[in-house]
């Protein structure tokens, strides 16, 4: 992976420096709320209900164990203890203390990690395939293109007051991990028929309210090019992206607003003024260096006749937990954050340390972090897998659940959330209590479920099999249920069932979709497969009738 | 400063008075305009692609930075300064102090900040970052690393 040098360290303590500033003069009464507001939450910092929430960066969701333990420290020091692992590959903590935020941002840039651009109307955290350079099916290794843009548009002068948030995927791979199309910007990795490397270009996806599927603005920008190509897209959002509406801010509005094909003209207008600029092109020599950085820090080793071990409970958790690895000898391994009875995506200090003991026993110091909120352990030697299950089970790490209907994707919900219209966490919890029968989840299969608390879609509802959206009417929560989203062959979002649905009565509700989809289902179908031949209806006399 | 009821006028860092006119002013009259020296106020739903023709007439361009969030001055410094090449004096007006490093490598060259910051350190705002990652129209005094 890449490692921050004195110069990106420094540049981290310049940023704490600057942002105590401004933090003194706010609390001197020289900076008022809503100026600080803006400035804070472009430093990560929000405020919630019960304290200030932090979200720090773990840009396209790389950590090594020495980042890991700093996180882990920061949740004992300043935090009560735990973190929540996010669905765009970060970390947040719900419980920091105003004064100490430029002590916790020291600690954290002294191993390289930070809270710039989390949040606030910018270019937030580029997330990619967590098993980027691992697989054998991928078209090119994302990370080093993340890191080139992620660098550039790092304290942009230019592009740091954008009419709304912004935020980059950017996807290596065969099968699309990263579900770009509902970013503001994605790109998809493909090679010309000359057999250049570039970019397909995605712009004006995204979920909330009001819920796109970014549209193809241009099928390849050649990677050279890739950097002056976005500057053009910026430009052109920053100059001509609505700032009157505070409901029309992210750059799908503009995209809808213009179409598609006006949208690229524009882009395109402005990126031929600008394309043969030698500063605007792909700095060819830190890609070949970045390259290398990225370069698996493992050889091939042949395992012979090894056998793994036979085990019931093993034999589940590596079923759903563990993957192909493209080098000879090694499996790329889950574990699901996600346990009975805890919030989907928290891991305590404790569980974080212990991680990263076993990721440095197991898995060469390295792990990523998923939209599914897990962890990936991405270089684990065939043979130790077993071992490795071992101690997670001991720890209570090994669920099984992992691509089953037990493991919820949920943001903090109202619990923590300030935004939040209804809770998240225990209706997850619910779910896993009502199907937490592994016969019954293993005869069920594979299939998402995704709980967002508000319209603001943290948990990606709107692309899950089965997508819950809290809502309030009349001080109750209620559950707005939508159907067969997806993103990994396609990106569609998910239908809605009708009605919203009370709190107490949403898991009876799943369960009879669960139901209908297991009752209907044909050899090898999933759900999405099941909903698209028998259509919306049999859910909905099932639920509602 | 500004208001539209009265005649905008700045002082240019050579102190000379410059009466400012707006953007649709300027493209009616730009030779009677130019020849008397006007300077033109941009303000950020303005078009500059407008002035691109006729920029270096324009004695001193003024940009509007006055709101907190407000992004547009950025790009469009950007563009008059970086892209289409006006050597003349770009004044940041109405300025907040913990955008000014933004604004300054973006193109603006000189700046009126905002009453309520007078006294404040704008050191630590001109030149709180010593590294960056990007191309711009002004890198001065930068470590550059892209």
């Amino acid at each position: 992976m890449y490692q921050y040098n004195a110069d990106d360290t420094a540049f981290l303590v310049e940023r704490v420096d600057q942002f105590e500033k401004q933090l003194n003069r706010h609390l001197a009464g020289d900076l008022d709320a809503a100026k600080f507001r803006s400035l804070r939450l472009r430093n990560g910092l929000y405020m919630e209900i019960h304290a200030h929430m932090l979200r720090v960066a773990i840009p396209y969701g790389i950590l090594n164990t020495e980042q890991l333990r700093a996180l882990a420290d920061v949740a004992d020091k300043y935090d009560r203890g735990f973190g929540h692992f996010t669905t765009r590959q970060n970390i947040q903590y719900n419980w920091i203390e105003l004064p100490e935020i430029a002590n916790l941002l020291r600690d954290l840039s002294a191993v390289g990690l930070h809270a710039i651009q989390t949040s606030g109307k910018a270019m937030r955290n580029i997330t990619a395939d967590p098993f980027s350079g691992l697989t054998k099916d991928e078209v090119e290794d994302a990370r080093p293109y993340c890191e080139l843009i992620r660098r550039w548009f790092n304290i942009h002068p230019e592009f740091s007051w954008l009419p709304g948030k912004f935020k980059i995927a950017i996807n290596g791979a065969k099968l699309d991990e990263t579900a770009l199309q509902i970013h503001d910007l994605g790109l998809n990795i493909v090679y010309n028929e000359e057999n250049e490397l570039g970019f397909a270009v995605y712009v004006g996806g995204g979920l909330g309210a009001a819920p796109m599927v970014a549209p193809e603005i241009t099928p390849f920008v050649v990677a050279e090019d890739i950097i002056s190509y976005l500057e053009s897209v910026l430009r052109v959002y920053n100059l001509k992206g609505r700032r009157d509406n505070l409901k029309r801010l992210r750059i799908k509005f503009m995209v809808r607003e213009y179409g598609a094909v006006e949208f690229g003209r524009m882009v395109d207008e402005d990126w031929q003024q600008i394309k043969n600029n030698p500063e605007l092109k792909l700095n060819m020599d830190e890609l070949a260096k970045l390259k290398k950085d990225f370069a698996l820090p493992i050889e091939p080793v042949d395992l012979g006749g090894f056998t793994d071990t036979v085990d019931f409970n093993y034999s589940i958790w590596k079923k759903n937990n563990v993957r192909a690895h493209k080098l000879l000898g090694y499996s790329i391994v889950n574990i699901s954050l996600t346990q009975l009875g805890t919030a989907p995506g928290d891991a305590t200090s404790e569980q974080m340390r212990m991680i990263a003991d076993l990721a440095d026993k197991y898995s060469n110091s390295e792990l990523r972090t998923t939209k599914r909120q897990n962890l990936v352990f991405p270089y684990v030697r065939k043979e130790q897998v077993y071992a490795l299950w071992q101690e997670l089970d001991q720890s209570d790490l090994a669920s099984p659940h992992q691509g089953t209907l037990a493991h919820v994707v949920a943001c903090p919900g109202g619990d923590y959330c300030d935004l939040a219209k209804a809770v998240s966490i225990p209706i997850a919890q619910q779910v896993q209590q009502r199907f937490d029968d592994m016969d019954k989840l293993y005869n069920i299969g594979p299939i998402n479920i995704n709980i967002s608390g508000c319209e603001n879609s943290c948990a990606h509802h709107h692309i899950s099999d089965i997508g819950l959206l809290g809502l309030k009417k009349n001080e109750q929560e209620f559950y707005q249920i939508t159907l067969a989203g997806e993103t990994l062959h396609e990106t569609a979002i998910g239908r809605k069932l009708g009605r919203s649905i009370a709190g107490d009565e949403v898991v009876d509700a799943i369960e009879d979709i669960v139901n209908i989809y297991l009752d209907s289902r044909e050899e090898g179908e999933n759900f999405v497969a099941v909903f698209k031949r028998i259509g919306i209806t049999p859910f909905k006399e099932k639920v509602y009738g | 400063m500004v208001d539209d009821n009265e005649v905008i006028t700045v002082v240019s860092e050579q102190g000379q008075t410059v009466e400012l006119v707006s953007v649709e002013e300027w493209i009616e009259n730009i030779d009677s305009l130019a020849a008397s020296g006007k300077g033109v106020l941009i303000k950020p739903a303005d078009d500059v692609t407008l002035l691109k023709d006729s920029l270096n007439k324009i004695a001193l361009i003024a940009l509007d930075f006055i709101g907190f969030d407000e992004g547009r001055g950025y790009s469009q410094a950007a563009l008059i300064r970086n892209r289409w090449g006006y050597s003349g004096e770009i004044r940041g007006i109405n300025t907040h102090l913990d955008q000014l490093q933004f604004m300054l490598r973006s193109g603006v060259s000189t700046y009126d900040l905002q009453e309520q910051y007078q006294g404040s350190n704008e050191h630590d705002y001109t030149h709180g970052f010593s590294i960056c990652y990007q191309a711009a129209a002004n890198n001065t005094d930068m470590k550059e690393k892209f």
